[in-house]
């Protein structure tokens, strides 16, 4: 069964044509070649495949296609404009939090999810974003060290 | 010393690619015209293959081929060739490939994958090295002793015993004659996964003219080539191995993993790039995993605490195949003193063929799976001696002067393990424990460490570096960047080396042997200690050409001058010089003429003097050492038994601290995998042979919630080989955590344990026993 879906994509539109059960980090990586957001486990346990989705940080690798007809679709790509970096990508780049860098993409998207819609989002909001995503290289010290960074950055933007 | 650009934070030369997306890993390549492959594996651990039926497999929709092992006659391995890229005849672990589809698309492979039918003759299980070497046991390997190996390995035919290690030092077990005490104790260290976020991949392309093209989620780019070089009987220049980024190591990266099997599959379509990358199961079942080893160690002492022998019995569960497992057998047993000198020693290690997957490099390479014993060890000798546990430690540790198991002799140079003892010690045993409160118990223990590489004779690590004409310079190198961050190690230390910023200093990114200069394999914590002393050997011979070119200019000889990284100048009037980027493609004069060399260097570099080992198992095999000391400090909840680190501190001598945050950083991370090891992570492998948690959510590692606080502080004895001093550090972090947390738990609520995972569940039932005594 194949549909016609389409959706916006960092800022443009698109329209696949495809199975609309297949998954949304399939579509993103295989279909459109963004291969920015990674594929780490199966089944919605490692967070590297998160994405935006109408402004909300979600894993895409067990999100069918359907779910996101005419939604507002954002992945790594999308974050920086040009040369100049967002404000979390900014804060994690410096603040040690990537060593192999497989996770990254994930941690950024959530934190860009959360910290956009939620610039004071508290401690615990902040815990409980990063707590979607495995690392196996930094202990997670310098991850918090950067979500807190990017906060700042993004609080003092505003 | 100081230094201009050590010692300083800088960021990493992959970090905006790397948060833009812009990484390429393994499975962002396309390859124009590849193919995808799925492989089956069996449904037993250890079985003859009676039978497979492709033909159904072979009318699925976008199937290319499908491919068995039948017919494949090689075998391969580094050590041992007893691997095989496809089950033949029989399996022998439950992940092994035994058939693969070839197709247009992924899912088509998958779905072909499924039609393919496989009658088997089950055959008995063995899981654990103590079971696989009894007498009766059926044989995993009828051919063992008679593959291919080292001339170091020892088999011994008509037994599952892959290799048998000895070492023996002064008396051997006569010297416990002159022990006023003795102890003996068993401890084990259970399989373990890796589990870096990106799985294991390959893309295999046999080329229309009889080359290979292979990418690889791999560390060892030129074994691979000369592996498959050797397979399929072409001169190695034939084999090119591209490398990009790398998505975590750990180990199991390392050395040939599923490389030959995807080369087997792809030889079947010559012509196309076939691409495999291991779903997260897969990544569990059918590729390295970890540890597996179990020590029976006796140690014997004089009554003042001065150590005189030591027994140990490593009996390694090796898996399937022993190629990736025998030197980690070694690693063990030598290693297994821990930071400790001992007049005699009887080390004995076994490596075992078991129906697992085999057995792999895991971070500490043998080191944590020894050391748990030993820590543990010196804790149950202090107590039996009612001597401070630190204080028998200190009358013993491996300091300058003192005769390591294999007959090193410590320099100085090997580092200061009784200063990091000491600052461990103020730092965590000069105050207070908390009481016991209504919740929890409170505990605290140390552990220190030792960590030697486990290279080999030929491991060398090569340097290209060229300079362009604005001075600027590119380095190229084999080392592979996993995440432990040597891009920064090389800029920083080149940068120190050539005296230029390293702003000016750009890093290769990608490995590719047909441009790369030679690396036997990124192992062992060895890349900033040898790959560094290339690079400083690189960055004279360069500084050389630039001085030979200047000599030629300035019409003088060239001991009179000297390079300052801007100029080079003469040396007792520096007016008279000429810039360094003038003399980077030589020097062309004002008619045009060009004169001089252009301005590259290559260099590389091993360890001074590693040997094979005598026929006592004696012999350099470590040469360079890197020694600490750790301690944990936990909280026992009363209620669930859960154990949490309240803080884990580490403190090293690692000679010269190259960035200050990565440094940091590689013990975080590695305390943090050790902490996973010590408290949930186990592979749960039933007595068939199945793997019943080969996902992330069974198979639990570390969370942001779980991270622990840490100490961590370095200090700097320079070392003999590395770069300025410096010497690894990648993996020592990992050795502590377990005995200095079993240990911290005996001080909680006087429990001893032998064996990790102590999980909520392990921790509780052993506080209920401790009531009902």
């Amino acid at each position: 069964m194949v549909e016609k879906i389409s959706f916006t994509m960092n800022g443009k539109p698109v329209t696949v044509e495809t199975d609309p059960e297949m998954m949304v980090l399939d579509v993103i990586r295989e279909l459109l070649n963004l291969t920015g957001t990674k594929h780490g486990c199966d089944n919605s346990t490692c967070g590297t495949c998160t994405i935006v989705v109408n402004g909300k940080a979600i894993k895409s690798c067990n999100l069918p296609l359907k779910k996101i007809a005419g939604a507002e679709v954002l992945t790594i790509e999308g974050l920086a404009k040009g040369t100049q970096l967002h404000p979390v990508q900014k804060a994690i780049s410096e603040s040690g939090a990537i060593q192999c860098g497989f996770c990254t993409p994930g941690i950024v998207m959530e934190l860009y999810g959360l910290l956009e819609e939620k610039p004071d989002a508290s401690q615990a909001e902040l815990e409980n974003a990063l707590n979607k995503h495995l690392c196996r290289c930094t202990g997670y010290e310098p991850i918090r060290d950067g979500a807190l960074m990017a906060q700042k950055l993004i609080q003092e933007r505003k | 010393m100081k230094f201009k650009y050590l010692g300083k934070s800088y960021n990493r030369p992959d970090a905006i690619n790397k948060v833009t997306g812009k990484a390429v890993y393994l499975d962002d390549l396309r390859i124009p015209g590849m193919l995808h492959a799925a492989i089956l594996r069996p449904e037993f651990a250890h079985a003859e293959i009676l039978n497979i039926d492709t033909s159904e497999a072979e009318t699925m929709p976008g199937v290319v081929k499908v491919v068995t092992g039948k017919d494949c006659h090689y075998h391969y391995g580094d050590n041992i060739k007893d691997l095989v890229p496809m089950a033949v005849d029989k399996v022998r672990y439950i992940g092994e490939p035994v058939a693969a589809a070839i197709a247009d698309t992924l899912p088509h492979a998958q779905a072909a994958i499924e039609k393919i039918k496989v009658s088997y003759k089950p055959l008995p299980v063995y899981v654990d090295a103590r079971d696989a070497m009894k007498k009766d046991a059926v044989l995993i390997h009828k051919e063992n002793g008679e593959y291919w190996h080292l001339p170091t390995i020892k088999a011994t035919p008509g037994t599952n015993i892959a290799h048998t290690y000895h070492l023996k030092k002064g008396a051997g077990v006569d010297g416990f004659k002159d022990a006023e005490v003795i102890i003996e104790a068993e401890f084990n260290y259970p399989h373990g996964s890796c589990t870096a976020i990106e799985p294991h991949g390959s893309i295999v392309w046999f080329k229309e003219d009889n080359t290979i093209e292979v990418w690889s989620s791999s560390i060892c780019p030129f074994i691979i080539r000369e592996d498959l070089a050797h397979s399929y009987g072409l001169p190695v220049s034939d084999v090119r191995v591209r490398i990009p980024d790398i998505g975590g190591c750990f180990g199991y990266k390392s050395d040939i993993t599923v490389e030959q099997t995807v080369a087997w599959i792809a030889s079947f379509v010559p012509g196309y790039p076939v691409k495999w990358v291991a779903t997260r199961q897969e990544d569990f079942t059918s590729t390295l995993i970890a540890h597996g080893i179990r020590s029976r160690i006796k140690v014997g002492a004089r009554k003042d605490g001065k150590l005189v022998a030591i027994q140990n019995e490593v009996i390694h569960s090796g898996g399937a195949y022993a190629d990736t497992a025998v030197n980690i057998t070694i690693a063990a047993t030598h290693n297994c003193t821990g930071p400790y000198e001992f007049e005699n020693c009887d080390l004995t290690g076994y490596t075992v063929y078991t129906n697992t997957p085999a057995v792999g490099a895991y971070r500490g390479y043998g080191h944590q799976e020894a050391q748990i014993a030993i820590e543990r060890m010196m804790d149950l000798l202090a107590r039996k001696l009612n001597m401070d546990p630190i204080r028998l430690r200190e009358m013993n540790y491996l300091t300058e002067g003192k005769v390591n198991a294999l007959g090193e002799r410590m320099w100085k140079s090997h580092g200061d393990i009784l200063t990091c003892s000491n600052i461990v010690k103020e730092k965590v045993f000069t105050k207070a424990k908390p009481q016991e409160d209504e919740n929890y118990y409170y505990g605290r223990g140390f552990a220190a460490a030792m960590k030697s590489p486990k290279g080999a004779p030929f491991s060398t690590k090569g340097c290209y570096m060229k300079m362009n004409i604005d001075g600027s310079v590119s380095v190229s190198m084999g080392g592979a960047e996993v995440g432990q961050g040597l891009r920064t190690v090389v800029r920083q230390v080149a940068a120190e080396a050539l005296m230029i910023p390293p702003e000016k200093i750009r890093v290769y990114n990608e490995i590719d042997t047909q441009y790369s200069p030679y690396e036997w394999q990124t192992i062992g914590s060895m890349f900033t200690t040898q790959g560094g002393r290339a690079i400083i050997r690189a960055a004279n011979r360069l500084i050389a050409v630039l001085k030979n070119n200047a000599a030629q200019v300035l019409k003088t000889d060239v001991d009179y001058l000297e390079y300052d990284g801007e100029y080079v100048y003469l040396r007792n009037d520096p007016d008279i010089r000429v810039a360094v980027a003038d003399l980077s493609r030589g020097y062309i004069t004002l008619d045009g003429i060009t004169i001089g060399e252009y301005a590259h260097a290559v260099s590389d570099a091993r360890l001074p003097r590693y040997a094979n080992p005598d026929e006592n198992g004696q012999g350099s095999l470590g040469v360079n050492y890197t020694f600490g000391a750790t301690a944990a400090e936990i909280r026992i909840e009363k209620k669930t038994g859960k154990i949490i680190v309240d803080k884990f501190t580490s403190v090293f001598d690692v000679g010269q601290v190259i960035n200050p945050r990565q440094i940091r950083g590689s013990v975080l991370g590695g305390v943090t995998m050790a902490v996973g090891a010590a408290l949930y992570e186990k592979l749960d492998i039933d007595a068939e042979g199945r793997i019943n948690n080969p996902h992330m959510f069974k198979y639990h590692i570390p969370t942001y919630k779980e991270a622990i606080p840490m100490d961590i502080e370095f200090i700097e004895t320079p070392d003999a080989v590395g770069p300025f001093g410096a010497r690894g550090i990648g993996e020592h972090s990992v050795i502590g955590p377990a005995p200095a947390i079993l240990n911290a738990i005996y001080d909680a609520v006087g429990v001893d344990f032998y064996e990790i995972p102590v999980t909520p569940d392990v921790m509780k039932k052993a506080l209920e026993a401790r009531q009902e005594n």
